[in-house]
Protein backbone atom coordinates (compact mmCIF):
# COMPACT_ATOMS: atom_id res chain seq x y z
CA UNK A 1 0.00 0.00 0.00
CA UNK A 2 2.97 2.56 0.83
CA UNK A 3 4.84 1.57 -2.36
CA UNK A 4 1.72 2.36 -4.87
CA UNK A 5 1.10 5.47 -3.31
CA UNK A 6 4.83 6.24 -3.72
CA UNK A 7 4.28 5.67 -6.92
CA UNK A 8 1.25 7.64 -7.22
CA UNK A 9 2.77 10.90 -6.29
CA UNK A 10 4.69 12.03 -9.07
CA UNK A 11 1.72 12.13 -11.11
CA UNK A 12 -0.16 13.96 -8.66
CA UNK A 13 2.21 16.89 -8.14
CA UNK A 14 1.91 17.43 -12.41
CA UNK A 15 -0.40 19.83 -13.65
CA UNK A 16 -3.61 18.66 -15.34
CA UNK A 17 -2.83 18.55 -19.21
CA UNK A 18 0.60 16.83 -18.37
CA UNK A 19 -1.33 14.18 -15.76
CA UNK A 20 -4.14 13.20 -18.48
CA UNK A 21 -1.03 12.92 -21.03
CA UNK A 22 0.81 10.64 -18.35
CA UNK A 23 -2.48 8.26 -17.69
CA UNK A 24 -3.05 8.18 -21.21
CA UNK A 25 0.28 6.65 -21.66
CA UNK A 26 -0.14 4.72 -18.29
CA UNK A 27 -3.06 2.83 -19.38
CA UNK A 28 -1.94 2.77 -23.30
CA UNK A 29 -2.77 -1.12 -23.21
CA UNK A 30 -6.31 -0.48 -22.13
CA UNK A 31 -6.54 1.49 -25.56
CA UNK A 32 -4.22 -1.56 -27.37
CA UNK A 33 -6.28 -4.19 -25.94
CA UNK A 34 -10.01 -2.45 -26.61
CA UNK A 35 -8.73 -1.55 -31.02
CA UNK A 36 -9.24 -4.84 -32.50
CA UNK A 37 -12.93 -4.85 -31.59
CA UNK A 38 -13.21 -0.55 -31.84
CA UNK A 39 -11.53 -1.42 -35.44
CA UNK A 40 -13.37 -4.24 -36.08
CA UNK A 41 -16.60 -2.17 -35.38
CA UNK A 42 -16.02 0.74 -37.48
CA UNK A 43 -15.69 -1.43 -40.44
CA UNK A 44 -18.24 -4.09 -39.71
CA UNK A 45 -20.79 -2.55 -37.23
CA UNK A 46 -20.86 1.29 -38.05
CA UNK A 47 -19.94 1.74 -41.73
CA UNK A 48 -22.58 -0.73 -42.36
CA UNK A 49 -24.82 1.12 -40.44
CA UNK A 50 -24.63 4.14 -41.94
CA UNK A 51 -24.81 2.61 -45.36
CA UNK A 52 -27.93 1.14 -44.80
CA UNK A 53 -29.91 4.54 -44.35
CA UNK A 54 -27.81 5.49 -47.38
CA UNK A 55 -29.06 2.26 -49.39
CA UNK A 56 -32.59 2.92 -48.46
CA UNK A 57 -32.58 6.01 -50.71
CA UNK A 58 -31.81 4.57 -53.63
CA UNK A 59 -32.45 1.76 -56.85
CA UNK A 60 -29.53 -0.41 -55.77
CA UNK A 61 -28.36 -3.87 -57.76
CA UNK A 62 -24.99 -5.99 -56.91
CA UNK A 63 -25.02 -6.66 -61.10
CA UNK A 64 -24.63 -3.29 -61.78
CA UNK A 65 -23.94 -0.44 -58.70
CA UNK A 66 -22.68 2.61 -60.90
CA UNK A 67 -26.52 2.71 -62.28
CA UNK A 68 -28.04 3.69 -58.98
CA UNK A 69 -30.99 6.12 -59.08
CA UNK A 70 -31.67 8.02 -56.50
CA UNK A 71 -35.40 7.35 -55.16
CA UNK A 72 -36.45 8.97 -52.07
CA UNK A 73 -38.56 8.11 -49.45
CA UNK A 74 -39.88 5.90 -52.14
CA UNK A 75 -38.24 2.42 -50.27
CA UNK A 76 -40.37 3.18 -47.78
CA UNK A 77 -43.09 3.86 -48.97
CA UNK A 78 -43.42 1.01 -50.89
CA UNK A 79 -42.18 -1.07 -47.71
CA UNK A 80 -45.52 -0.04 -45.65
CA UNK A 81 -47.67 -0.90 -47.97
CA UNK A 82 -46.25 -3.76 -49.46
CA UNK A 83 -48.89 -6.90 -48.94
CA UNK A 84 -45.95 -9.17 -48.94
CA UNK A 85 -43.85 -7.57 -46.25
CA UNK A 86 -47.25 -7.32 -44.19
CA UNK A 87 -47.79 -11.14 -44.88
CA UNK A 88 -44.46 -11.62 -43.37
CA UNK A 89 -45.03 -10.17 -39.99
CA UNK A 90 -48.07 -11.66 -39.71
CA UNK A 91 -46.45 -15.04 -40.17
CA UNK A 92 -43.68 -14.17 -37.92
CA UNK A 93 -46.00 -13.11 -35.16
CA UNK A 94 -48.26 -16.37 -35.30
CA UNK A 95 -44.82 -18.00 -35.45
CA UNK A 96 -43.18 -16.46 -32.60
CA UNK A 97 -46.62 -16.64 -29.97
CA UNK A 98 -47.33 -20.31 -30.71
CA UNK A 99 -43.67 -20.67 -29.81
CA UNK A 100 -42.37 -18.48 -26.97
CA UNK A 101 -45.90 -19.79 -24.82
CA UNK A 102 -45.24 -23.25 -25.77
CA UNK A 103 -41.21 -23.06 -25.15
CA UNK A 104 -41.07 -21.10 -22.21
CA UNK A 105 -44.13 -23.06 -20.89
CA UNK A 106 -42.79 -26.32 -21.34
CA UNK A 107 -39.38 -24.92 -20.00
CA UNK A 108 -41.47 -23.92 -17.01
CA UNK A 109 -43.20 -27.30 -16.35
CA UNK A 110 -39.70 -29.31 -16.75
CA UNK A 111 -38.17 -26.90 -14.23
CA UNK A 112 -40.77 -27.22 -11.49
CA UNK A 113 -40.27 -31.15 -12.09
CA UNK A 114 -36.58 -31.40 -11.84
CA UNK A 115 -36.20 -28.99 -9.15
CA UNK A 116 -38.06 -31.39 -6.98
CA UNK A 117 -35.99 -34.36 -7.00
CA UNK A 118 -32.10 -34.62 -6.59
CA UNK A 119 -31.65 -38.20 -7.93
CA UNK A 120 -31.14 -38.41 -11.86
CA UNK A 121 -31.24 -34.66 -12.57
CA UNK A 122 -28.22 -34.26 -14.31
CA UNK A 123 -29.46 -36.61 -16.45
CA UNK A 124 -32.85 -35.65 -17.52
CA UNK A 125 -30.99 -31.91 -17.90
CA UNK A 126 -28.81 -33.20 -20.26
CA UNK A 127 -30.81 -34.52 -22.00
CA UNK A 128 -33.51 -31.43 -22.20
CA UNK A 129 -30.53 -30.08 -23.41
CA UNK A 130 -29.50 -32.28 -26.58
CA UNK A 131 -31.42 -30.55 -29.02
CA UNK A 132 -30.26 -26.89 -28.20
CA UNK A 133 -26.90 -28.14 -29.45
CA UNK A 134 -27.77 -30.19 -32.78
CA UNK A 135 -27.97 -27.50 -35.64
CA UNK A 136 -31.11 -26.29 -37.05
CA UNK A 137 -30.62 -27.82 -40.05
CA UNK A 138 -30.46 -31.18 -38.80
CA UNK A 139 -33.36 -30.58 -36.66
CA UNK A 140 -35.70 -29.56 -39.33
CA UNK A 141 -35.18 -32.28 -41.56
CA UNK A 142 -35.90 -34.55 -38.75
CA UNK A 143 -38.97 -32.80 -37.92
CA UNK A 144 -39.90 -32.23 -41.22
CA UNK A 145 -39.85 -36.21 -41.57
CA UNK A 146 -41.73 -37.29 -38.53
CA UNK A 147 -44.73 -34.74 -39.82
CA UNK A 148 -45.13 -35.46 -43.17
CA UNK A 149 -47.95 -36.90 -44.46
CA UNK A 150 -47.26 -40.62 -44.07
CA UNK A 151 -44.76 -40.19 -41.59
CA UNK A 152 -44.94 -41.11 -37.81
CA UNK A 153 -46.75 -38.41 -36.38
CA UNK A 154 -49.80 -38.12 -38.61
CA UNK A 155 -50.08 -42.39 -38.66
CA UNK A 156 -50.26 -41.66 -34.70
CA UNK A 157 -53.07 -39.11 -35.13
CA UNK A 158 -54.57 -41.30 -37.98
CA UNK A 159 -54.29 -44.31 -35.94
CA UNK A 160 -56.21 -42.32 -32.43
CA UNK A 161 -58.72 -40.97 -34.92
CA UNK A 162 -57.19 -37.14 -34.45
CA UNK A 163 -57.12 -36.44 -37.90
CA UNK A 164 -59.28 -38.16 -40.92
CA UNK A 165 -56.14 -38.69 -43.45
CA UNK A 166 -52.93 -37.34 -44.13
CA UNK A 167 -52.50 -33.70 -43.78
CA UNK A 168 -50.31 -31.98 -46.52
CA UNK A 169 -49.77 -29.01 -43.90
CA UNK A 170 -46.91 -27.94 -46.15
CA UNK A 171 -49.55 -25.85 -48.58
CA UNK A 172 -51.87 -24.88 -45.54
CA UNK A 173 -52.20 -21.31 -44.88
CA UNK A 174 -51.32 -21.46 -41.25
CA UNK A 175 -49.57 -24.76 -40.13
CA UNK A 176 -46.64 -24.76 -41.72
CA UNK A 177 -45.83 -21.43 -38.92
CA UNK A 178 -47.17 -23.59 -36.38
CA UNK A 179 -45.12 -27.00 -37.36
CA UNK A 180 -42.34 -24.67 -37.42
CA UNK A 181 -43.16 -23.54 -33.89
CA UNK A 182 -43.36 -26.82 -32.58
CA UNK A 183 -40.05 -28.14 -33.97
CA UNK A 184 -38.26 -24.95 -32.43
CA UNK A 185 -39.78 -25.43 -29.09
CA UNK A 186 -38.63 -29.10 -29.40
CA UNK A 187 -35.58 -27.43 -30.07
CA UNK A 188 -35.04 -24.81 -27.69
CA UNK A 189 -36.71 -25.51 -24.31
CA UNK A 190 -33.91 -26.97 -22.96
CA UNK A 191 -32.39 -23.42 -22.31
CA UNK A 192 -35.79 -22.31 -20.55
CA UNK A 193 -35.37 -25.05 -18.29
CA UNK A 194 -31.66 -24.48 -17.24
CA UNK A 195 -32.46 -20.34 -16.77
CA UNK A 196 -35.61 -21.39 -14.77
CA UNK A 197 -34.16 -24.30 -12.89
CA UNK A 198 -31.40 -22.21 -11.98
CA UNK A 199 -33.99 -18.91 -11.06
CA UNK A 200 -35.65 -21.66 -8.79
CA UNK A 201 -32.40 -23.06 -6.75
CA UNK A 202 -32.17 -19.12 -6.29
CA UNK A 203 -35.26 -18.46 -4.25
CA UNK A 204 -34.74 -18.20 -0.29
CA UNK A 205 -36.93 -21.72 0.93
CA UNK A 206 -37.72 -19.64 4.32
CA UNK A 207 -40.20 -17.62 1.60
CA UNK A 208 -41.80 -21.60 0.79
CA UNK A 209 -41.77 -22.14 4.90
CA UNK A 210 -43.54 -18.72 5.78
CA UNK A 211 -46.19 -19.23 3.67
CA UNK A 212 -47.05 -23.01 4.64
CA UNK A 213 -47.35 -22.16 7.89
CA UNK A 214 -49.95 -19.74 6.61
CA UNK A 215 -51.53 -22.22 4.77
CA UNK A 216 -50.91 -22.03 1.32
CA UNK A 217 -50.60 -25.47 -0.84
CA UNK A 218 -48.62 -26.87 -3.81
CA UNK A 219 -50.14 -24.68 -6.58
CA UNK A 220 -50.31 -21.77 -4.30
CA UNK A 221 -47.10 -21.35 -3.36
CA UNK A 222 -46.62 -22.05 -7.40
CA UNK A 223 -48.76 -19.44 -8.32
CA UNK A 224 -47.75 -16.85 -5.32
CA UNK A 225 -44.11 -17.69 -5.03
CA UNK A 226 -42.39 -19.31 -7.48
CA UNK A 227 -43.61 -17.19 -10.67
CA UNK A 228 -43.32 -13.76 -9.32
CA UNK A 229 -40.14 -14.77 -7.96
CA UNK A 230 -38.56 -15.59 -11.73
CA UNK A 231 -40.01 -12.58 -12.91
CA UNK A 232 -36.29 -11.71 -13.96
CA UNK A 233 -35.54 -14.17 -15.68
CA UNK A 234 -38.73 -14.94 -17.70
CA UNK A 235 -38.02 -11.04 -19.26
CA UNK A 236 -34.70 -12.07 -19.89
CA UNK A 237 -35.83 -15.49 -21.97
CA UNK A 238 -39.10 -13.02 -23.33
CA UNK A 239 -36.62 -10.41 -24.82
CA UNK A 240 -34.15 -12.47 -26.29
CA UNK A 241 -36.81 -15.00 -27.72
CA UNK A 242 -38.71 -11.75 -29.26
CA UNK A 243 -35.47 -10.32 -30.94
CA UNK A 244 -33.69 -13.70 -32.21
CA UNK A 245 -37.52 -14.98 -33.01
CA UNK A 246 -38.29 -12.01 -35.41
CA UNK A 247 -35.12 -12.89 -37.17
CA UNK A 248 -36.03 -16.03 -38.39
CA UNK A 249 -34.57 -17.78 -41.55
CA UNK A 250 -32.83 -20.69 -41.48
CA UNK A 251 -35.38 -22.79 -40.16
CA UNK A 252 -38.00 -22.11 -42.95
CA UNK A 253 -35.86 -22.78 -45.53
CA UNK A 254 -33.62 -25.91 -44.46
CA UNK A 255 -37.30 -27.62 -44.20
CA UNK A 256 -38.07 -27.16 -47.52
CA UNK A 257 -39.81 -23.50 -48.35
CA UNK A 258 -38.21 -21.33 -51.36
CA UNK A 259 -37.57 -17.82 -50.50
CA UNK A 260 -40.77 -16.48 -51.24
CA UNK A 261 -42.16 -19.11 -48.59
CA UNK A 262 -44.14 -21.37 -51.07
CA UNK A 263 -46.90 -20.63 -53.08
CA UNK A 264 -49.30 -18.45 -51.22
CA UNK A 265 -46.17 -17.24 -49.12
CA UNK A 266 -47.57 -19.38 -46.50
CA UNK A 267 -44.19 -19.28 -44.69
CA UNK A 268 -42.65 -16.55 -46.11
CA UNK A 269 -41.11 -14.44 -42.95
CA UNK A 270 -39.68 -10.93 -43.22
CA UNK A 271 -35.96 -11.73 -43.63
CA UNK A 272 -36.75 -14.89 -45.87
CA UNK A 273 -38.62 -11.58 -48.21
CA UNK A 274 -35.73 -9.07 -47.32
CA UNK A 275 -33.22 -12.22 -48.45
CA UNK A 276 -35.77 -13.03 -51.75
CA UNK A 277 -36.01 -8.98 -52.88
CA UNK A 278 -31.97 -8.76 -52.20
CA UNK A 279 -30.15 -11.60 -53.97
CA UNK A 280 -33.35 -13.04 -55.62
CA UNK A 281 -34.42 -9.62 -57.59
CA UNK A 282 -31.71 -7.26 -56.65
CA UNK A 283 -33.48 -4.83 -55.15
CA UNK A 284 -30.78 -4.05 -52.68
CA UNK A 285 -31.55 -0.69 -51.56
CA UNK A 286 -35.42 -2.10 -51.05
CA UNK A 287 -33.66 -4.94 -49.49
CA UNK A 288 -31.91 -2.34 -46.89
CA UNK A 289 -35.25 -0.63 -46.07
CA UNK A 290 -37.19 -3.51 -45.00
CA UNK A 291 -34.05 -5.12 -42.90
CA UNK A 292 -34.58 -0.99 -41.37
CA UNK A 293 -38.15 -1.53 -41.12
CA UNK A 294 -38.16 -4.42 -39.17
CA UNK A 295 -34.90 -3.20 -36.83
CA UNK A 296 -37.36 -0.32 -35.75
CA UNK A 297 -40.10 -2.76 -34.86
CA UNK A 298 -37.54 -5.19 -33.34
CA UNK A 299 -36.44 -1.96 -30.99
CA UNK A 300 -39.86 -0.93 -30.39
CA UNK A 301 -41.31 -4.17 -28.94
CA UNK A 302 -37.67 -4.44 -27.10
CA UNK A 303 -38.60 -0.69 -25.46
CA UNK A 304 -41.86 -1.65 -24.63
CA UNK A 305 -41.27 -4.74 -22.81
CA UNK A 306 -38.86 -2.61 -20.44
CA UNK A 307 -41.38 0.03 -19.75
CA UNK A 308 -44.22 -2.76 -18.53
CA UNK A 309 -41.36 -4.38 -16.35
CA UNK A 310 -40.52 -1.05 -15.02
CA UNK A 311 -44.23 -0.14 -14.45
CA UNK A 312 -44.51 -3.57 -13.24
CA UNK A 313 -41.82 -2.93 -10.41
CA UNK A 314 -43.28 0.64 -9.70
CA UNK B 1 -47.41 -39.49 9.33
CA UNK B 2 -47.54 -42.40 6.81
CA UNK B 3 -50.31 -40.81 5.31
CA UNK B 4 -48.05 -38.57 4.39
CA UNK B 5 -45.03 -40.35 3.12
CA UNK B 6 -47.18 -42.15 0.97
CA UNK B 7 -48.47 -39.04 -0.73
CA UNK B 8 -44.55 -37.66 -1.17
CA UNK B 9 -43.41 -40.85 -2.76
CA UNK B 10 -46.63 -41.31 -4.93
CA UNK B 11 -45.81 -37.59 -6.37
CA UNK B 12 -42.61 -38.49 -6.59
CA UNK B 13 -43.05 -41.58 -8.70
CA UNK B 14 -45.21 -38.91 -10.84
CA UNK B 15 -42.80 -36.17 -11.23
CA UNK B 16 -40.24 -39.44 -12.46
CA UNK B 17 -42.89 -40.52 -14.94
CA UNK B 18 -43.52 -36.98 -16.37
CA UNK B 19 -39.96 -36.47 -16.52
CA UNK B 20 -39.16 -39.70 -18.63
CA UNK B 21 -41.92 -39.35 -20.48
CA UNK B 22 -40.52 -36.00 -21.81
CA UNK B 23 -37.14 -37.68 -22.06
CA UNK B 24 -37.96 -40.16 -24.93
CA UNK B 25 -40.00 -37.08 -26.71
CA UNK B 26 -36.55 -35.39 -26.80
CA UNK B 27 -34.62 -38.32 -27.59
CA UNK B 28 -36.69 -39.83 -30.38
CA UNK B 29 -36.22 -38.00 -33.22
CA UNK B 30 -32.42 -38.71 -32.54
CA UNK B 31 -33.00 -42.09 -32.80
CA UNK B 32 -35.16 -42.08 -35.94
CA UNK B 33 -32.43 -40.35 -37.52
CA UNK B 34 -29.80 -43.02 -36.48
CA UNK B 35 -31.98 -45.67 -36.81
CA UNK B 36 -32.70 -44.80 -40.39
CA UNK B 37 -29.39 -44.14 -41.25
CA UNK B 38 -29.09 -47.97 -40.81
CA UNK B 39 -31.31 -49.04 -43.46
CA UNK B 40 -31.69 -48.47 -47.26
CA UNK B 41 -34.06 -46.28 -48.56
CA UNK B 42 -36.97 -48.58 -49.86
CA UNK B 43 -37.28 -49.62 -46.45
CA UNK B 44 -37.12 -46.07 -44.80
CA UNK B 45 -39.89 -45.47 -47.75
CA UNK B 46 -41.96 -48.56 -46.36
CA UNK B 47 -41.76 -48.27 -42.50
CA UNK B 48 -39.59 -44.85 -41.08
CA UNK B 49 -39.81 -46.34 -37.42
CA UNK B 50 -38.98 -49.90 -37.90
CA UNK B 51 -35.91 -51.14 -36.28
CA UNK B 52 -33.65 -52.21 -39.63
CA UNK B 53 -34.34 -55.65 -41.27
CA UNK B 54 -30.61 -56.16 -41.95
CA UNK B 55 -28.00 -53.06 -40.73
CA UNK B 56 -26.38 -51.72 -43.92
CA UNK B 57 -24.34 -49.06 -44.51
CA UNK B 58 -25.02 -48.14 -48.40
CA UNK B 59 -26.77 -44.65 -46.62
CA UNK B 60 -22.55 -43.93 -45.51
CA UNK B 61 -20.90 -45.14 -47.76
CA UNK B 62 -23.24 -43.39 -50.62
CA UNK B 63 -22.99 -39.98 -48.86
CA UNK B 64 -19.01 -40.30 -48.89
CA UNK B 65 -19.25 -41.08 -52.86
CA UNK B 66 -21.72 -38.37 -53.89
CA UNK B 67 -20.30 -36.13 -51.46
CA UNK B 68 -16.76 -34.85 -50.34
CA UNK B 69 -17.36 -35.25 -46.55
CA UNK B 70 -14.00 -34.90 -45.32
CA UNK B 71 -13.82 -31.77 -47.81
CA UNK B 72 -16.98 -30.32 -45.87
CA UNK B 73 -15.81 -30.98 -42.26
CA UNK B 74 -12.28 -29.60 -43.12
CA UNK B 75 -14.53 -26.35 -44.20
CA UNK B 76 -16.51 -26.55 -40.73
CA UNK B 77 -13.65 -26.74 -39.10
CA UNK B 78 -11.63 -24.02 -40.60
CA UNK B 79 -14.17 -21.69 -40.09
CA UNK B 80 -15.76 -22.56 -36.53
CA UNK B 81 -11.92 -22.99 -34.89
CA UNK B 82 -10.73 -19.53 -36.16
CA UNK B 83 -13.66 -17.95 -35.02
CA UNK B 84 -13.48 -19.40 -31.67
CA UNK B 85 -9.84 -19.05 -31.02
CA UNK B 86 -10.17 -15.23 -32.32
CA UNK B 87 -12.86 -14.76 -29.95
CA UNK B 88 -11.77 -16.25 -27.10
CA UNK B 89 -8.78 -14.10 -27.69
CA UNK B 90 -10.01 -10.63 -28.23
CA UNK B 91 -12.74 -10.79 -26.01
CA UNK B 92 -10.37 -11.67 -23.18
CA UNK B 93 -7.95 -8.62 -24.09
CA UNK B 94 -11.02 -6.35 -24.48
CA UNK B 95 -12.59 -7.28 -21.65
CA UNK B 96 -9.43 -6.99 -19.18
CA UNK B 97 -8.68 -3.67 -20.45
CA UNK B 98 -12.78 -2.71 -19.50
CA UNK B 99 -12.74 -4.41 -16.14
CA UNK B 100 -9.01 -3.76 -15.16
CA UNK B 101 -7.50 -0.83 -16.84
CA UNK B 102 -8.93 2.60 -15.55
CA UNK B 103 -7.82 4.41 -19.56
CA UNK B 104 -9.62 7.61 -19.83
CA UNK B 105 -12.42 7.65 -21.89
CA UNK B 106 -13.41 3.79 -20.58
CA UNK B 107 -16.72 4.68 -19.46
CA UNK B 108 -17.44 6.25 -22.69
CA UNK B 109 -17.02 3.51 -24.65
CA UNK B 110 -17.93 0.85 -22.68
CA UNK B 111 -21.70 2.70 -23.07
CA UNK B 112 -21.20 2.92 -26.77
CA UNK B 113 -20.31 -0.64 -26.54
CA UNK B 114 -23.42 -1.39 -24.93
CA UNK B 115 -25.72 0.67 -26.93
CA UNK B 116 -24.48 -1.31 -30.14
CA UNK B 117 -25.60 -4.58 -28.08
CA UNK B 118 -29.53 -3.55 -28.61
CA UNK B 119 -29.31 -3.18 -32.31
CA UNK B 120 -31.12 -6.32 -33.82
CA UNK B 121 -28.32 -8.30 -36.17
CA UNK B 122 -30.76 -7.59 -39.48
CA UNK B 123 -30.34 -4.13 -40.06
CA UNK B 124 -26.90 -5.23 -40.85
CA UNK B 125 -27.63 -8.04 -43.28
CA UNK B 126 -28.16 -5.84 -46.53
CA UNK B 127 -25.50 -3.30 -45.96
CA UNK B 128 -22.72 -5.94 -44.71
CA UNK B 129 -22.82 -7.82 -47.64
CA UNK B 130 -22.87 -4.89 -50.02
CA UNK B 131 -19.35 -3.60 -48.40
CA UNK B 132 -18.03 -7.40 -47.98
CA UNK B 133 -19.24 -7.44 -51.93
CA UNK B 134 -17.46 -4.74 -52.79
CA UNK B 135 -14.28 -5.56 -50.66
CA UNK B 136 -14.14 -8.56 -53.42
CA UNK B 137 -14.22 -10.62 -50.15
CA UNK B 138 -17.45 -13.13 -51.09
CA UNK B 139 -16.71 -16.42 -52.01
CA UNK B 140 -13.50 -16.26 -49.01
CA UNK B 141 -13.42 -18.26 -45.55
CA UNK B 142 -12.15 -14.12 -44.46
CA UNK B 143 -15.82 -12.80 -45.33
CA UNK B 144 -17.11 -14.95 -42.62
CA UNK B 145 -14.02 -15.01 -40.27
CA UNK B 146 -12.69 -11.51 -39.93
CA UNK B 147 -16.33 -9.67 -39.35
CA UNK B 148 -17.21 -12.02 -36.43
CA UNK B 149 -13.76 -12.29 -34.89
CA UNK B 150 -15.20 -10.29 -31.78
CA UNK B 151 -18.84 -10.04 -30.51
CA UNK B 152 -19.50 -7.32 -28.28
CA UNK B 153 -21.87 -10.11 -26.63
CA UNK B 154 -18.72 -11.95 -25.61
CA UNK B 155 -16.32 -8.82 -24.18
CA UNK B 156 -19.59 -8.07 -21.79
CA UNK B 157 -19.70 -11.64 -20.78
CA UNK B 158 -15.98 -11.84 -20.05
CA UNK B 159 -15.87 -8.34 -18.50
CA UNK B 160 -18.74 -9.08 -16.23
CA UNK B 161 -16.42 -12.51 -14.99
CA UNK B 162 -13.37 -10.19 -14.97
CA UNK B 163 -15.06 -7.76 -12.27
CA UNK B 164 -15.26 -10.32 -9.87
CA UNK B 165 -11.63 -10.80 -9.71
CA UNK B 166 -10.36 -8.93 -6.71
CA UNK B 167 -8.33 -5.78 -7.98
CA UNK B 168 -5.70 -6.29 -5.06
CA UNK B 169 -4.00 -9.32 -7.26
CA UNK B 170 -3.80 -6.79 -10.21
CA UNK B 171 -2.42 -4.49 -7.89
CA UNK B 172 0.16 -6.74 -6.41
CA UNK B 173 1.27 -7.63 -9.75
CA UNK B 174 1.51 -3.88 -11.05
CA UNK B 175 3.94 -3.57 -7.63
CA UNK B 176 6.13 -6.73 -8.26
CA UNK B 177 6.89 -4.53 -11.86
CA UNK B 178 5.11 -6.37 -14.39
CA UNK B 179 2.85 -4.39 -17.50
CA UNK B 180 -0.36 -5.06 -18.14
CA UNK B 181 1.01 -7.58 -21.11
CA UNK B 182 2.21 -9.92 -18.09
CA UNK B 183 -0.60 -9.70 -15.95
CA UNK B 184 -3.23 -10.51 -18.69
CA UNK B 185 -0.74 -13.75 -19.47
CA UNK B 186 0.16 -14.78 -16.03
CA UNK B 187 -2.63 -13.53 -14.01
CA UNK B 188 -5.81 -12.49 -15.43
CA UNK B 189 -5.86 -15.85 -18.22
CA UNK B 190 -5.71 -18.45 -15.38
CA UNK B 191 -7.91 -16.69 -13.60
CA UNK B 192 -10.50 -16.09 -16.44
CA UNK B 193 -10.79 -19.88 -17.38
CA UNK B 194 -14.41 -20.60 -16.77
CA UNK B 195 -16.10 -17.08 -19.03
CA UNK B 196 -13.39 -18.21 -21.36
CA UNK B 197 -14.52 -21.60 -22.12
CA UNK B 198 -17.79 -20.30 -21.97
CA UNK B 199 -17.32 -17.79 -25.01
CA UNK B 200 -15.44 -20.86 -26.49
CA UNK B 201 -18.56 -23.13 -26.28
CA UNK B 202 -20.87 -20.86 -27.45
CA UNK B 203 -18.81 -19.46 -30.34
CA UNK B 204 -17.87 -22.97 -31.59
CA UNK B 205 -21.11 -24.27 -31.46
CA UNK B 206 -22.70 -21.28 -33.30
CA UNK B 207 -19.91 -21.42 -36.00
CA UNK B 208 -20.37 -24.75 -36.19
CA UNK B 209 -24.16 -24.83 -36.48
CA UNK B 210 -24.17 -21.73 -38.85
CA UNK B 211 -25.99 -21.83 -41.64
CA UNK B 212 -27.45 -18.72 -43.34
CA UNK B 213 -23.73 -17.14 -42.81
CA UNK B 214 -22.09 -19.65 -45.36
CA UNK B 215 -25.07 -19.83 -47.46
CA UNK B 216 -24.65 -15.94 -47.87
CA UNK B 217 -20.40 -15.37 -48.24
CA UNK B 218 -19.45 -19.20 -49.38
CA UNK B 219 -20.63 -19.62 -53.06
CA UNK B 220 -18.07 -21.98 -54.49
CA UNK B 221 -18.50 -25.54 -53.90
CA UNK B 222 -15.08 -26.17 -52.27
CA UNK B 223 -15.87 -23.62 -49.34
CA UNK B 224 -18.81 -25.27 -48.38
CA UNK B 225 -19.24 -26.49 -44.31
CA UNK B 226 -21.62 -29.50 -43.77
CA UNK B 227 -24.49 -27.29 -42.85
CA UNK B 228 -24.58 -26.53 -46.44
CA UNK B 229 -23.80 -29.59 -47.87
CA UNK B 230 -26.40 -31.01 -46.39
CA UNK B 231 -29.13 -29.02 -47.57
CA UNK B 232 -27.51 -28.61 -51.39
CA UNK B 233 -27.23 -32.41 -51.35
CA UNK B 234 -31.23 -32.84 -50.66
CA UNK B 235 -31.84 -30.35 -53.41
CA UNK B 236 -30.69 -32.64 -55.97
CA UNK B 237 -32.28 -35.77 -55.98
CA UNK B 238 -35.75 -35.40 -53.78
CA UNK B 239 -36.49 -38.49 -51.97
CA UNK B 240 -34.11 -40.61 -54.07
CA UNK B 241 -31.15 -40.50 -51.18
CA UNK B 242 -32.99 -40.96 -48.02
CA UNK B 243 -30.80 -42.96 -46.69
CA UNK B 244 -27.65 -40.71 -47.54
CA UNK B 245 -29.91 -38.16 -45.97
CA UNK B 246 -29.49 -39.75 -42.16
CA UNK B 247 -26.41 -40.87 -42.83
CA UNK B 248 -25.22 -36.83 -42.94
CA UNK B 249 -27.68 -35.85 -40.60
CA UNK B 250 -25.84 -38.05 -38.16
CA UNK B 251 -22.52 -37.58 -39.33
CA UNK B 252 -23.05 -33.93 -38.86
CA UNK B 253 -24.68 -33.97 -35.54
CA UNK B 254 -22.20 -37.10 -33.85
CA UNK B 255 -19.03 -34.55 -33.36
CA UNK B 256 -21.09 -31.99 -31.22
CA UNK B 257 -22.71 -34.43 -29.38
CA UNK B 258 -19.44 -36.29 -28.18
CA UNK B 259 -17.91 -33.13 -27.40
CA UNK B 260 -21.09 -32.26 -25.52
CA UNK B 261 -21.35 -35.50 -23.16
CA UNK B 262 -17.30 -35.25 -22.06
CA UNK B 263 -18.08 -31.61 -21.06
CA UNK B 264 -21.91 -30.99 -20.79
CA UNK B 265 -21.83 -29.55 -17.49
CA UNK B 266 -19.69 -26.27 -18.99
CA UNK B 267 -22.21 -26.48 -21.62
CA UNK B 268 -24.78 -25.66 -19.61
CA UNK B 269 -22.99 -23.51 -17.61
CA UNK B 270 -22.31 -21.59 -20.54
CA UNK B 271 -25.84 -20.55 -21.34
CA UNK B 272 -26.75 -20.03 -17.17
CA UNK B 273 -23.74 -18.05 -17.14
CA UNK B 274 -25.07 -15.93 -20.10
CA UNK B 275 -28.78 -15.21 -18.48
CA UNK B 276 -26.90 -14.38 -14.86
CA UNK B 277 -24.71 -11.61 -16.66
CA UNK B 278 -27.31 -9.76 -17.92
Amino acid sequence: MVSSRALDAPERAGAAPSSLFLRIKRSRWGYIFVSPWVVLYLFFGLYPLVLSFYLTFFDYSFVTPENRTFVGLGNWIDGVTDSLFWKSLYNIVLNQTTFIVLKNGLGLITAALLVRITWGARLFRTIYFLPVITSTVVLMTIGDNLASPGGPVQKVLIDAGLIAGPVFWKSDDTLPMIIIALINTWKWFGISTIILLAGMYGIDPRLYEAAVVDGAKGWQLFRYITLPMLRPQLFFLLVVDIINGLQMFTEVFSIGFNVYGGINHQALTPVLYLYAQAFDRSNVGYASTLGLLLAFLIALLTALQFRFVRAEAE
Amino acid sequence: MITSFRRISASLVLTYAALTLGAIAVVYPFFFMVNNSFKTGREILHSPTALPSTITLIGYTGVFEELDVLLLFKNSLILAVSITLLNTLLSALAGYAFAKIPFPGRGRIFGFMLITMMIPGVLFLIPSYVFIYNLGWVGHYHALIIPSAVSVFNIFLVRQFMLGIPDEIVEAARIDGAGDPTIFMRVILPLARPALATVAILTFMGSWNDFFGPLLYLNQPEHWTLQLGLLQFRGTVPGENAEQIWALTTLITLPIVVVYFFIQEQFVKAFANVSLSK
